[in-house]
């Protein structure tokens, strides 16, 4: 599927392809889509949900990422710290949808385009926040027909 | 490979009434046993962890505590026991409610960011003043309020007190004494502090600028979470004497909870330090059964460097509470239009509940210095322990553990049993028994604030989301894990604080 950058139509498609699911301390993410690539993206769009209403988040601006590691479990770690760092360095920025670019199976990197905008406490109710990713019990599922992760979030 | 729960059971198995030992075998490669403590109530809660985990057959799900107690048992270098507290649930690397010595004189020792968390010197504050309950009682919606008003609260909020780069690297390296020097803290503080508010070994060269980035905004907020500032009152002493070295003199005497951590900057300086190590474990071949329990020698380039980012980051948590502190001061100066040094608004005690650090013990009568990781534990010493203030020298060090939203707090002293046999730690509050997925789904909203309501207990919280989260039924019964550590010996209730105002993320 090929998109270019400011396709409105990409940009509006709103399929929400994640839940939360239980964990005594903390939330898991349960991520998936048509392939990994959405599933990575997925992920990094239901942390966000869980910092405030999405549907109250306008894409006025983006930010690029990128992000790397030695393995697929490394990859997926560093990518969500990457958006989180987004969020989490003044001035706050709050994403509603995550395209990834360049997303380089062998060598572990990507590249990613983070749309949304300045985090703001009149427009975006307060939910929860996420302090970090954790490795524990991550899961990563890319099979034919079956693409999908799971990751702990520290709140 | 997996086993069924009934198999699992094989491996724990009863020692006394109040703990049971984790049979080695129970995860591959226990150096020593692990040992938690519990009730019944809180038996069957640890017990389902397990026996729910059995069902998943390792698709989804997460590690239970007792499995992780273990994992910590299988680290290089672990001395004694892995000692499980009864406020204890599933966490990612060591479980929340877990405490893990290492040898230092041992080379292949470890020191793991799993083992103190990602909220670096998370952290309880107790302020006294001299006001009662009926002082506060007409005042009390404004007072929260005006508290509400002065700490930022929430995701996404920002601190009010003046930063600048250069003072955040000064605040890294000093902790309190920066909070003195700039006027935040009052000097007597610092006595009544852990480490006197002042981790020696920071260096914020070891503080990645990431981490900085983070943290440079978020300094003096409160964060969201299990976090909380509370008004309290004194309900119950159960130990005269101990509570009147600490200033509390009466039923009904009003103090100030403040319950926070590192922010931001602590939780980079965690995930760095994890990537870091992952690297350093396959150039050192360290095996471990969790990815989360990351590790390195303590004397490795990787070891030191995160012993000293996270002794930055514990600064930062000490000159938040600080901030923290300062603002409670002046919502209650103003809300009383008098001083706080009027109100007497001393600082009874301050502890870290997330944090390693080098320690002296005994181990089959022999000294050794360990370094001891505490993740949802507290530092409980006895009396006469030369790291405590000269005021608690004959009453043991207070430890301090935060309730849930509506329930009680405690205030316990350590004890010479608890130096014994858990490294001189005890429990940190009550511990979460409700996933939040399943509190959001099952606790009425309307519900929470009413039965609040009905305590008296008035709330500010910026996310209403949060109120199902945190509401006390996701919750451990806090009274349960006190009691537990309570009859265990390995700390000593006295004194019982009920909230009557709470401001949360």
């Amino acid at each position: 599927m090929s998109c270019s950058e400011n396709d409105p139509e990409y940009l509006a498609t709103d399929e929400c392809k994640y839940e939360y699911l239980d964990h005594t301390a903390d939330v898991q993410l349960h991520a998936w889509g048509d392939d990994l690539k959405e599933a990575f993206e997925q992920c990094a769009v239901s942390m966000f949900g869980y910092m405030t209403e999405l549907n109250t988040v306008d894409m006025v601006d983006k930010k690029e990422i990128e992000a790397s590691s030695d393995d697929m479990a490394g990859l997926l770690f560093q990518f969500l710290d990457e958006c989180l760092f987004v969020f989490s360095c003044d001035p706050y920025f709050i994403v509603k949808k995550v395209r990834i670019n360049e997303f380089n199976k062998e060598n572990f990197t990507i590249k990613a385009t983070c749309y949304g905008e300045e985090f703001d406490l009149d427009k975006h109710p307060q939910g929860t926040e996420v302090k970090a990713i954790t490795y524990s019990n991550m899961q990563i599922y890319d099979k034919e027909d079956q693409h999908e992760v799971f990751v702990i979030i520290d709140i | 490979m997996s086993r069924s729960y009934q198999q699992e059971l094989e491996y724990i198995e009863r020692l006394d009434v109040n703990s049971f030992r984790i049979k080695k075998g129970f995860v591959p490669n226990m150096k020593v046993e692990g040992v938690f403590y519990v009730n019944d109530p809180l038996e069957r809660l640890m017990l389902d962890e397990l026996r729910n985990s059995c069902r998943t057959g390792g698709y989804g799900g997460f590690l239970p505590g007792v499995k992780q107690i273990a994992n910590v048992a299988a680290l290089p270098g672990i001395v004694g026991r892995s000692v499980g507290l009864p406020d204890i649930h599933s966490g990612y690397g060591f479980a929340i409610g877990n405490m893990a010595a290492f040898d230092m004189a041992d080379p292949k020792a470890v020191v793991s960011p799993g083992g103190v968390g990602f909220d670096i010197n998370c952290g309880v504050r107790l302020l006294r003043t001299n006001l009662t309950e009926k002082d506060i009682q007409p005042v009390k919606e404004q007072l929260a309020q005006c508290m509400f008003d002065h700490i930022p609260v929430g995701v996404g909020s920002k601190g009010i007190i003046p930063m600048a780069a250069r003072d955040l690297e000064e605040a890294l390296e000093m902790g309190m004494d920066w909070s003195l020097r700039e006027g935040y803290a009052w000097a007597e503080d610092k006595e009544h502090c852990e480490e006197y508010g002042r981790m020696l070994q920071a260096d914020p060269s070891k503080v990645s600028a990431r981490a900085k980035k983070r943290g440079l905004p978020q300094l003096g907020t409160l964060g969201a979470g299990n976090h909380y500032a509370e008004i309290q009152v004194v309900e119950e002493i159960y130990d005269k004497f101990a509570a009147k070295k600490m200033g509390i003199e009466f039923e009904g005497q009003v103090c100030c909870m403040i319950h926070c951590g590192s922010r931001g900057l602590g939780h980079q300086v965690a995930t760095d330090a994890l990537v870091a190590m992952e690297k350093a474990m396959k150039r050192d071949k360290i095996e471990v059964n969790d990815r989360q329990l990351a590790c390195a020698h303590i004397n490795s380039q990787e070891g030191q460097d995160y012993l000293k980012g996270m002794a930055g980051a514990a600064n930062y948590a000490w000159v938040n509470r600080s901030s923290m502190t300062f603002l409670c001061r002046q919502a209650f100066a103003k809300m009383f239009q008098t001083t706080p040094d009027d109100l007497d608004m001393q600082m009874i005690y301050d502890v870290s509940h997330n944090i390693a650090k080098v320690e002296e013990h005994f181990i089959d009568g022999k000294q050794k210095t360990l370094l001891v990781h505490r993740k949802g534990s507290t530092r409980a010493f006895p009396p006469h322990h030369p790291l405590i203030p000269v005021d608690y020298q004959l009453t043991g060090q207070p430890v301090l553990i935060g309730g849930t939203m509506g329930t009680c707090s405690y205030v316990l002293t350590g004890t010479e049993v608890g130096m014994e046999s858990t490294f001189g730690t005890t429990c940190h509050g009550a511990g979460r028994a409700l996933s939040r997925a399943k509190s959001r789904r099952n606790i009425g909203y309307d519900q929470v604030l009413q039965s609040l309501q009905e305590k008296g207990i008035s709330i500010r919280v910026a996310s209403p989301k949060l109120v199902m989260e945190e509401a006390p039924e996701s919750y451990k019964n806090v009274t349960d894990v006190v009691d537990t550590c309570h009859k265990a010996g390995i700390s000593k209730k006295a004194i019982k604080l009920r909230p009557v105002a709470v401001i949360k993320g």
